[in-house]
């Protein structure tokens, strides 16, 4: 345990468990010489790798499943079935792109569904406002 | 998670998850990256999916010698004896994307005990033991258990003796893990059925162990859906 | 106005029948360690992408098993194939990864799954 590589992993894992995503009404964009290498490490961290950070016991629950979770799961499913994207593209995607704020904080196939309105938009497949139009007219369809 | 969040307000509103999954399916469909019956397959073979299988699984390893050295071996050969081909069951045909073909069975011993987590998202073995219970998703589970496993498992009801190795497997790859629990005293001259019976999910995944008359995981308490999906 | 194109039919081709990782196999070439060998796992960067847990670096480990071949994560999150490499079950000592792991436990193990790349000699 010697080395300081482990040193620097033990620090880093001190580090972001005080980096929790909150609705922040000031965090501004500090000056380079603000942010030291170790800091630099903690906000370019990949928001998935939460193994070993220090958490307090929770209640183990069970959960029913929606409906839109259910289908947006066999839709990434399809989708990589289909070759618009392979497993590893989607879990960078919605593990680690989505960044820290929306990776804790919202549900997990929420993120799933994002991802999948995301890649349709980012492989031109859609256009932002095809998908904004649909939308729309689905929300419609509710009122 | 239900300390840190307070419950959605219970509204006839549509929520935007609603709707944005029905416009991402439906953009998908017009666009013909796939069909709407692609989608209804899948959703088929989803409901062929449940514990049962690895279940059966280890009821047989603990019954035949053979099949447990097959198992330890070779995973995805022994699935083919209970029913689960890793490659040709679903509809792609080259196994399911998130899932690959890779299930290792890990043996537990009288001094070896198994526990399955996936720090990095929460990888599971879905083709032969269905879908993951929330508990094994959340950042808590997948925090702690790598660092504090006896405390984790000791919240689930486990504890165990210090000269038992706890081993964490941390599924972070292409391989998806099942744990073959030591078969419970009290079981001799048991079928394959009775013994499938008492492996539970709980006992798959590593955070609880088989015994006699235990034929359900512990009870939790359970998050209802707003529109629950019936499978 | 340029629209991309993607070859949605290179893995479908690769794995059908097959399934993935076998569809790998063969293409990494011989492997850099064996079974029993005792390893470091390198703190390389982690820029943008990779499935090497913060919690291993600068940590020893024997390797367990050589489970498969695939690319790299890093690589295949963007699509790509082209290099395929190693992959090495792991097995740390608990108390070579956290200093606080208690020593009534000195037992206990972790197991992990990581790219050669990842791996230097020990």
């Amino acid at each position: 345990m010697s080395s300081s590589v482990r040193y620097k992993v033990m620090k880093h894992l001190e580090i972001v468990k005080q980096l929790q995503p909150s609705l922040h009404y000031e965090t501004h964009a500090p000056a380079p010489d603000q942010i030291d290498n170790e800091h630099y490490r903690a906000y370019t961290r990949m928001s998935h790798d939460v193994g070993g950070e220090p958490d307090v016991p929770i209640t183990w629950e069970e959960k029913e499943e929606e409906v839109w979770e259910h289908n947006t799961f066999v839709t990434c499913e399809v989708l990589a079935w289909r070759g618009v994207w392979n497993a590893e593209e989607r879990r960078r995607r919605q593990n680690v792109d989505v960044g820290q704020t929306q990776y804790l904080g919202l549900p997990y196939y929420g993120r799933w569904l994002l991802t999948a309105a995301r890649i349709l938009v980012d492989k031109q497949y859609i256009t932002v406002t095809e998908l904004s139009d649909k939308i729309d007219e689905v929300r419609k369809r509710y009122e | 998670m239900a300390e840190k969040h307070k419950p959605a307000p219970m509204v006839e509103e549509v929520s935007e998850f609603e709707v944005l999954e029905i416009a991402v399916r439906e953009l998908a469909i017009e666009k013909g990256l796939f069909t709407a019956e692609d989608h209804q397959r899948w959703t088929e073979y989803m409901h062929t999916l449940g514990p049962l299988p690895a279940a059966r699984l280890v009821a047989k390893a603990w019954l035949d010698p053979e099949f447990k050295k097959l198992a330890v071996e070779d995973g995805v050969k022994a699935s083919l004896e209970v029913g689960i081909d890793w490659v040709n069951s679903m509809p792609t045909q080259f196994g399911t994307p998130s899932d690959y073909c890779n299930l290792r069975v890990l043996e537990d011993t009288p001094k070896l005990k198994h526990v399955v987590v996936c720090t990095l998202c929460s990888c599971y073995p879905r083709p032969i033991l269905g879908q993951s219970p929330e508990w094994y998703r959340t950042p808590n589970y997948r925090r702690r258990l790598v660092r504090w496993p006896r405390q984790v498992l000791a919240e689930f009801g486990l504890q165990l003796p210090d000269d038992v190795e706890v081993r964490v497997e941390d599924s972070n790859q292409k391989s998806r893990f099942i744990v073959l629990p030591v078969r419970p005293e009290g079981t001799e001259g048991w079928s394959e059925d009775q013994l499938a019976e008492i492996v539970t999910r709980d006992c798959l995944i590593g955070v609880a162990m088989p015994k006699p008359g235990q034929t359900a995981n512990d009870p939790r308490p359970v998050r209802p859906a707003v529109n629950p999906y019936h499978h | 106005m340029s629209k991309p194109h993607y070859d949605r039919e290179h893995h479908v081709k690769k794995a059908t029948g097959i399934g993935d990782p076998q569809c790998f196999k063969g293409e990494a070439g011989p492997p850099k360690f064996k079974v029993g060998d005792k390893v470091r796992v390198r703190d390389l960067p982690d820029i943008f992408y990779s499935r090497t847990q913060v919690y291993t670096r600068g940590a020893e480990a024997t390797v367990a098993e050589l489970v498969y071949e695939s690319p790299a994560p890093e690589d295949e999150a963007w699509d790509n194939t082209e290099k395929v490499v190693w992959f090495y079950s792991l097995i740390f000592k608990q108390k070579d990864l956290w200093p606080d792991y208690p020593d009534a436990f000195a037992n206990d193990t972790l197991e992990t799954e990581l790219p050669e790349r990842w791996l230097e000699p020990l």
